[in-house]
């Protein structure tokens, strides 16, 4: 009885863990909460123009506090099981802020968008035609 | 809005007795449409400073037909890149000083292009365009003889000064190399192809009128509707040009008896090797903003053995197909799509092309479509502009 307490009790702590945190403010953009950070971004153009250079706008926080180092930018389409051919760069602008340039998305249909960042990998999918 | 309205007249038209117009759904009409309008507008190319100049196209025009650019004065651009033939040619693989391993692509629509050849080993169609004057497999000249055949005809230093606004006698030799390649650039960005039955359809489509939709004959819309439908065509020949400007394998064999084509693999190796990119001191464009692609381009694995996936405006005219132009004609392309042999692409697992199992009249359809991207009447060509004289 004594265990299952302190079990339901650490249980409790471990769900309470995910802390909030606020990212920079990015307006039209999509939310991806992940375990340890919440992540917005936006296509610049937005929406992502299809066949076409294009960069994205980052904004992060980890739910800890601690600052995050630039994430890691990728998109592929599960479906025909493919990634883009170009390799994004990104810059950070501001604290929490980065942008990625040089993306491009070379056919019509649902692209998974992928941010990995402080080992921890966050995805938002977004269909183009 | 115009869309819904298009639409919803589509749907709700009465089918008319005589013109038949098959039943396209809205996905599928949507998918359709993406392929124009055509033509595109001109755009000058900013990597070149002479893109769109008339002197300059004049100039160009005169230096593809001229076989004094060639070491030897027995070939011309024109020898491979034949207007008569959609600007490519017969032959499967090209025949310069020796035989090349590839076919001679078409020019048509060539200012569309963020990749140059079968393989992308160019950004830019200037540096392109200077690429079969030095190969000792075709023109085997060399920037001083580019200079000396420009300053020693005054009709073409005459036409120089006038197109690069200064006198001819104060530019070095490469510089006048790489200027006589924009100038060729600046001619090819002319050769358009022109309108052609599918976009009388896709713009009456777009329209939502039924009756002029209709003017297409049935197989060819049969064939569409495979185009961007069961045959997974559009994902990669995309858009107005019919192309993405990607690299794809489609189980087109790349081993030749020279040793193996390694197509985009290669094609990277070059372009990151070069300085005539969009990257280097020859760009015109201060900002180097259209070098994106090129900053980024990412190597894979799986790029060898990938070409660039070709535009199809005008495709029944530029026989023979593929890189090595070992398909005669558009029914061998299409039986190619049918019949493929799902372990010969080497592609790394993407997943967008399985062999279609096509009926005997599915194949008809989709060639119907596809001779239904070439023009029914042919007016004067890029080839018949003014010339240097
Ligand atoms: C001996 C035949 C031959 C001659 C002569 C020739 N070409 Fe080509 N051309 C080719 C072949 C083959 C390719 C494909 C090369 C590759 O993929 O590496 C090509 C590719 C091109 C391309 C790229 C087209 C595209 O769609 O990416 C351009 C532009 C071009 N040539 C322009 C020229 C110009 C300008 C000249 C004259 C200075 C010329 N060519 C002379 C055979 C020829
Ligand atoms: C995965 C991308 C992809 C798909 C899907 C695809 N193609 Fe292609 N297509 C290519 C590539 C890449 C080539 C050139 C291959 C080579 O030269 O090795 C090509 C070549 C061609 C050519 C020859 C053009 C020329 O000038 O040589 C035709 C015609 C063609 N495809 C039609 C079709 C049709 C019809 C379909 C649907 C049944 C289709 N393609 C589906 C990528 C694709
Ligand atoms: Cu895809």
């Amino acid at each position: 009885m004594r265990s299952l307490a302190s079990s339901l009790v650490l249980l409790l702590a471990a769900t309470g863990a995910a802390e909030a945190c606020e990212p920079p403010r990015l307006d039209a953009s999509t939310r991806i909460d992940g375990k340890r950070h919440v992540l917005l971004f936006r296509g610049v153009p937005s929406p992502p123009p299809l066949n076409t250079s294009f960069a994205v706008e980052i904004a992060v926080c980890a739910r800890d506090g601690a600052s995050v180092a630039a994430p890691r930018v990728d998109a592929w389409m599960p479906a025909h099981r493919h990634g883009m051919n170009y390799r994004p760069s990104v810059v950070a602008r501001a604290p929490g802020s980065f942008r990625a340039d040089g993306l491009l998305l070379h056919m019509p249909g649902r692209w998974e968008f992928v941010f990995e960042v402080g080992g921890e990998r966050l995805t938002a999918t977004q269909t183009l035609d | 809005m115009r869309v819904a309205v298009a639409l919803l007249a589509i749907l709700l038209a009465p089918i008319p007795a005589v013109a038949e117009l098959l039943d396209f759904s809205g996905a599928e009409w949507a998918r359709i449409v993406r392929h124009g309008p055509w033509p595109l507008p001109f755009r000058a190319d900013p990597s070149n400073r002479v893109s769109g100049d008339a002197d300059a196209i004049a100039l160009g025009r005169t230096l593809f037909f001229d076989t004094r650019l060639a070491r030897d004065g027995r070939l011309s651009c024109a020898t491979c890149h034949d207007p008569a033939l959609g600007w490519s040619e017969q032959r499967a693989r090209s025949e310069g000083r020796t035989t090349l391993t590839r076919n001679t692509p078409s020019l048509l629509d060539v200012r569309l292009r963020r990749w140059f050849g079968w393989d992308g080993a160019h950004d830019n169609l200037w540096a392109t365009s200077l690429r079969p004057i030095l190969d000792p497999r075709e023109f085997a000249s060399d920037p001083t003889a580019i200079a000396d055949l420009l300053r020693g005809d005054g009709k073409l230093s005459a036409c120089y000064d006038r197109a690069f606004g200064r006198d001819i006698a104060g530019v070095d030799a490469e510089t006048l190399a790489i200027d006589a390649a924009k100038a060729l650039a600046a001619f090819q960005e002319t050769i358009d192809s022109a309108r052609t039955p599918f976009d009388d359809f896709r713009d009456a489509l777009d329209r939502g009128d039924r009756i002029a939709a209709a003017r297409l004959p049935l197989a060819a819309q049969r064939g569409v509707r495979l185009f961007v439908g069961k045959g997974n065509c559009a994902f990669c020949h995309l858009g107005p040009a019919f192309t993405n400007g990607e690299f794809h394998s489609i189980g087109i064999p790349f081993f030749t008896a020279e040793g193996a084509d390694g197509g985009r693999h290669a094609g990277i190796k070059t372009l990151q090797s070069s300085k005539l990119t969009l990257l280097g001191p020859w760009n015109d464009d201060p900002d180097l903003a259209p070098g994106t692609a090129t900053r980024h381009v990412d190597p894979q694995h799986r790029n060898f053995g990938e070409f660039r996936v070709p535009g199809l405006r005008d495709v029944a005219r530029t026989a023979p197909y593929m890189h090595d132009g070992s398909l005669a004609s558009l029914r061998d392309v299409v039986k190619h799509y049918s019949d493929l042999d799902p372990d010969r692409l080497h592609n790394d697992g993407e997943a967008i092309l399985v062999p279609l199992k096509l009926s005997e009249s599915e194949i008809d359809d989709l060639v119907a479509f596809l001779e239904s991207l070439s023009p029914t009447v042919r007016t004067s060509d890029a080839s018949s502009g003014p010339r240097c004289n």
